[in-house]
């Protein structure tokens, strides 16, 4: 686009000699970082996105989409999963305000999530004995968590990065075990302990919400409701980000000590993107313990920490857009890895996505494919001369896939230690791969296609959470060397 | 009296093992100014291997060799093999990313913590292992004196962890890698300007800083206490807490606030309560964070502008 | 206006101001000069709150700054540039100069979500405003660059950008930390025009630190000379420039003599 604007502006502004040149010389600039940015072929396809799509356009197609699916679809473990997305949603645009906006590491955000579902099944169950109204419960939880993420903001005013990373992470561990340890707590003047949590029991009989005497008995109530709060939510912080607060937000973001001495709060902002970020998780906390009707201390740890946190950067953290894309990414996929099936035809895909993309040419394409063959072939030659036994095929063939691939390839018995060491040849073979000349990457390529589709086939289908972690882990790693702005966010520039 | 002492004694040899992690997040810290969040789970992996050395030698009720020799072999393996895993680790996941954002080096961290943690769970099972020392070392050797008893254990993790940190005192001051690396993080671009090959004196940094962690991980599993995967979590944020406490960046810090921390730790749970003793520990992190945000033997940190 | 007085500023042992005293009157645009590392970055981060005093007090307009966080001594009036030019560079070139009217602006959380009406008008306010401040430097800052992110800026630039931000505080003392640095001679002849015309045009009181002496003496009615952050001679440029301890000072030892 810039490459007829450029004349056109000289003209337009063509005052002196000086500001002609000035504007040329900044518009060079402003190119050459462009001409960085813009990738050719699969790498650039983001961006394409991103500008061919305009945003009203991007949005109302997911507002139908999401309609739609409300609608009309009646399976209930759909409308489940749609649930999950919804809050989803929520907990990534939360921490989207925390990290994405204001640039604050906050690993501990799961926590308010977990005390908004604690806090609303304390409120609404047997296990104290309270069943106050839904509207005073929810009120109660978001007042609750908004004070709480001030208390956890405190610190965040002496520290940043790094520091408030850890703490609040901490401040996460001592979530749990204080959930876990309260349902127990003797005090010196009482004969009994008292039960709090129940500890690692979890609380089970939780009231669904029931507004005007409308009880959320169907799942498909919490989808409307999810749906029309993520709408609502959309409007409110992309009108937020645009205006005094979101400026603000991201001025502390950039260079907190120049934001200070132009006048921002820098404390007090910091001190709001905490609230706000803890209010959104606690709602959506009790949200899902009165879907759920019962809350387990071990959903809100870690694991669905990393969970949020890898669908905020990977959709480009502070991007909404990003922050949807991301949590639709995180909240399906593991679903999809769930049934085997699925999971098995994703992964091929993904596996000749990735052999494209390395291979570049057809050429080198068909090159790498026959490559894995062959090796195929080999492998089962060799170890069936070295008479290993082999796993019955009925055992592990799984779905479509693995059929195909049965009379190829040879799953040895002993699955746990053969995969193991293909595991651990694996990466090796990948870290070498990095570091190594084309030459040897060529070579290299198609084993490490063969030992992947084997470490698929002989360990991971079987293992979807683990396998679901291992790629998240690797993601976040991959991510942040190649596209540190995420799919959908702006590429960054900082000065250290 | 001798409740307190023995609280005391156990605190300390606690806090032996929370200082070598502490020190390895100070020392990657003052080099290269970034929190390495997968250092739980270096110590993860050094307590693998030595549990697998130990299988490898026999296991705990028949080793192959004399015990003195084998648990010699585990601190050794141990050390070298989380050692190197650290020279991995800061060349794939933060080499890279020198010059980027401050955020992208702390997720990616978080990624290979991730990494690390399910890798073992692939492959190790979620079981928990056990070191299962009181059949090799025997609970009656040690020494008592008053009514305070130190076992055999207890006093070879202290005195080893204190034999390490003299190690790494002698290291850092002096070998020319530990000066340089004093050098690197006084001023990073001097430093460069000096001629020191900053890569080489990082790559020294993270293995030394995993090493310790390594050892500390044996220790753990010494001491006692289960191994598994996700066994990293809890004692990589205590040492950062320790690290913090006594001010990140300075070595003799992290020492002090390891042992501190330890003997808090093991007071509370002894006189309070032993189910909320992470809790009481942050507590003191953010008392001390608030009070002393430098940490207690930190240096005022310098705000350029 | 501003009124410092016996202002020590120590680093541990170092000691980058020393018993400092330095005035500036209303309507006056005043130099510092003084070698590197003579302490006049750290005299700004003094006034602007970044750093305490070690002892000493400094007033403006009668109240104290000492003890006040940058933020406040902002809205009390002080707004500034840096020397190493800190915009928010991932930001748009409009919004960079949007975010400084922070202080002077009400619209808060649940205004902005809901888009309350006195959100809007404020907004718009706060755009024109933006516009009119980008304005200030004519076609150097003109609108197609508006909606660009700060870093496509070249270098003079975004020390415009910055000064336009700093303006957006709405000032009554503005202080310059090398405003002229790393420009080429034609964009330093238009800061010292810059400098005039914001006096002229916007009213405002200017403390500038600038090692080019045309600008210093272009613009300054009083030029105040510092040395290992001890004030070596103050008065109208040709007193200061000519000044032996000045002149020594810059050329070491011996020079004012040979001169
Ligand atoms: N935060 C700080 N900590 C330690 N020394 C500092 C600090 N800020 C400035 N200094 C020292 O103060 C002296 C004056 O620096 P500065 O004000 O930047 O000089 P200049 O006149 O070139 O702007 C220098 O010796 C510098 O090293
Ligand atoms: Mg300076």
């Amino acid at each position: 686009m810039s490459e007829n604007q450029v004349p056109e502006e000289i003209q337009e502004s063509a005052a002196t000699e000086a500001a002609k040149l000035g504007i040329g010389t900044d518009e060079w600039v402003a190119q050459h970082e462009e001409r960085i940015a813009r990738k050719k072929g699969i790498k650039g396809l983001p961006q394409l996105i991103n500008e061919s799509i305009p945003a009203w356009a991007r949005w109302g197609v997911l507002l139908l989409i999401s309609f739609a699916f409300g609608a009309f679809v009646d399976n209930q473990y759909l409308l489940r999963i749609g649930v999950n997305l919804g809050l989803f949603v929520m907990l990534s645009y939360g921490l989207n305000i925390v990290m994405g906006y204001a640039g604050l590491l906050d690993l501990g955000y799961v926590a308010f999530y977990g005390i908004g579902a604690y806090g609303y099944a304390l409120m609404s169950s047997e296990q104290i004995g309270h069943h106050w109204s839904t509207w005073l419960t929810v009120l109660i939880i978001i007042i609750g968590t908004a004070l709480l993420g001030y208390i956890v903001s405190l610190p965040s005013r002496r520290l940043f990065g790094d520091y408030l990373a850890i703490v609040t992470l901490f401040f996460g561990q001592v979530f749990v075990q204080l959930v876990l340890a309260s349902d127990n707590i003797t005090f010196p003047w009482a004969e009994d302990y008292v039960d709090i949590t129940a500890g690692a029991n979890g609380i089970p009989g939780i009231d669904p919400f029931s507004f005007f005497g409308h009880k959320f008995l169907n799942i498909r109530d919490y989808y409307w409701l999810l749906l029309v709060l993520v709408a609502l939510l959309t409007i409110a912080i992309s009108r937020v980000n645009r205006t005094r607060i979101g400026r603000a937000w991201r001025t502390i973001r950039e260079d907190a000590l120049a934001a200070e001495s132009m006048g921002v709060m820098v404390n007090r902002l910091k001190t709001m993107a905490f609230v706000t970020g803890a209010a959104i998780a606690g709602l959506a906390g009790a949200i899902f313990a009165a879907m759920q009707t019962a809350v387990f201390v071990s959903g809100f740890d870690m694991p669905l920490m990393t969970m949020i946190y890898a669908a905020v950067i990977l959709g480009g953290s502070g991007s909404l857009a990003g922050a949807v894309m991301g949590a639709i990414v995180m909240s399906v996929l593991p679903e999809v890895l769930r049934v085997t099936n699925y999971s098995e035809i994703l992964f091929l895909a993904v596996l000749v996505l990735t052999l494209a993309a390395v291979g570049k040419s057809v050429k080198r394409f068909t090159i790498n494919i026959v490559g894995i063959a062959l090796i195929g072939f080999l492998v089962k030659i060799l170890l069936g001369a070295a008479s290993i036994k082999t796993t019955p095929t009925k055992e592990w063939v799984v779905g479509p896939v693995s059929r195909a691939l049965s009379h190829w390839m040879y799953v040895p018995l002993d699955r746990v230690l053969w995969g193991n060491c293909a595991f651990v040849i694996l990466i090796v073979l990948i870290a070498y791969f990095t570091t190594t000349t084309p030459r040897i990457k060529s070579i290299l390529l198609p084993v490490i296609g063969y030992l992947g589709i084997f470490l698929w086939e002989v360990r991971l289908v079987t293992d979807v959470n683990t396998t679901r972690q291992l790629l998240i882990g690797a993601m976040l790693v991959v991510l942040m060397i190649t596209r540190p702005q995420g799919f959908l966010g702006k590429a960054r520039v900082e000065v250290l | 009296m001798s409740y307190l002492g023995q609280q005391l004694v156990n605190g300390l040899t606690l806090g032996g093992v929370y200082a070598l992690i502490a020190l390895g997040y100070t020392l990657v810290y003052g080099v290269l100014q970034i929190l390495n969040f997968a250092h739980g789970d270096v110590y993860m992996v050094g307590a693998f291997i030595g549990f697998f050395v130990m299988v490898g030698l026999g296991g705990p009720l028949k080793p192959s060799v004399p015990v003195a020799v084998m648990i010699l072999i585990m601190f050794l393996v141990a050390m070298l093999g989380t050692g190197l895993l650290g020279i991995v680790i800061e060349r794939f996941a933060y080499r890279p990313l020198r010059n980027s954002t401050r955020i992208a080096p702390l997720i990616s961290a978080l990624g290979v913590s991730i990494l690390l943690q399910n890798a073992a769970l692939l492959l190790f099972s979620a079981n928990i292992r056990s070191y299962d020392t009181s059949s090799y070392i025997s609970s009656t050797l040690g020494f008592s004196f008053a009514d305070i008893t130190i076992d055999g254990v207890r006093l070879f993790v202290l005195v080893l962890s204190i034999a390490l940190m003299f190690g790494l005192a002698r290291w850092v001051n002096g070998t020319q890698v530990g000066r340089a690396m004093r050098a690197i993080a006084y001023d990073r671009d001097a430093a460069v300007m000096m001629g020191i090959d900053v890569d080489k004196v990082i790559r020294w940094t993270f293995f030394v800083s995993a090493a310790l962690a390594g050892a500390a991980g044996v220790m753990n599993g010494l001491l006692l206490r289960g191994v598994s995967n996700g066994m990293g979590l809890v004692p990589g944020l205590k040492g950062f807490t320790a690290a913090v406490v006594g001010g990140i960046g300075s070595i003799p810090g992290a020492m002090l606030g390891g042992l501190l921390l330890g003997v808090v730790e093991s007071l509370a749970q002894g006189y309070l309560s032993t189910n909320f003793s992470d809790t009481i520990t942050f507590a003191l992190l953010i008392v001390v964070m608030l009070l002393k945000p430098n940490g207690l033997l930190g240096k005022r940190a310098i705000v350029k502008a | 206006m501003l009124k410092l007085s016996n202002v020590t500023m120590e680093f541990g042992a170092l000691r980058s101001i020393s018993e400092l005293d330095l005035t500036v009157n209303e309507g006056e645009i005043v130099s510092v000069i003084g070698p590197n590392g003579a302490g006049k970055t750290t005299l700004f981060n003094v006034i602007t709150g970044i750093y305490t005093p070690t002892s000493g007090s400094v007033e403006l307009e009668g109240k104290s700054l000492v003890g006040l966080d940058p933020a406040r001594v902002n809205h009390a009036g002080v707004a500034r540039t840096f020397q190493n030019v800190r915009l928010f560079l991932n930001m748009s070139v409009i919004e960079n100069v949007m975010s400084a009217t922070y202080g002077h602006t009400r619209a808060g959380l649940f205004a902005s979500a809901l888009a309350l009406p006195k959100s809007r008008k404020e907004e718009k306010a706060v755009r024109a405003k933006a516009e009119e401040l980008l304005s200030f430097f004519g076609s150097r800052l003109t609108g197609y660059r508006w909606d660009q992110p700060a870093y496509s800026l070249s270098y003079a630039n975004r020390r415009r950008l910055e000064i336009a931000r700093a303006l957006a505080t709405e000032p009554k003392l503005l202080l310059l930390d090398e405003p002229a640095a790393g420009m080429n001679p034609k964009e330093t002849q238009e800061i010292t025009q810059v400098v005039e015309r914001l006096r002229a045009e916007k009213g405002l009181t200017i403390l500038i630190i600038e090692h080019d002496m045309h600008v210093v003496e272009g613009v300054s009615d009083r030029v105040v000379a510092l040395d290992h952050g001890v004030k070596i001679a103050e008065g109208n440029f040709d007193h200061v420039a000519t000044h032996p301890d000045v002149v020594e000072a810059y050329l070491g030892r011996g020079a004012a003599d040979r001169k």
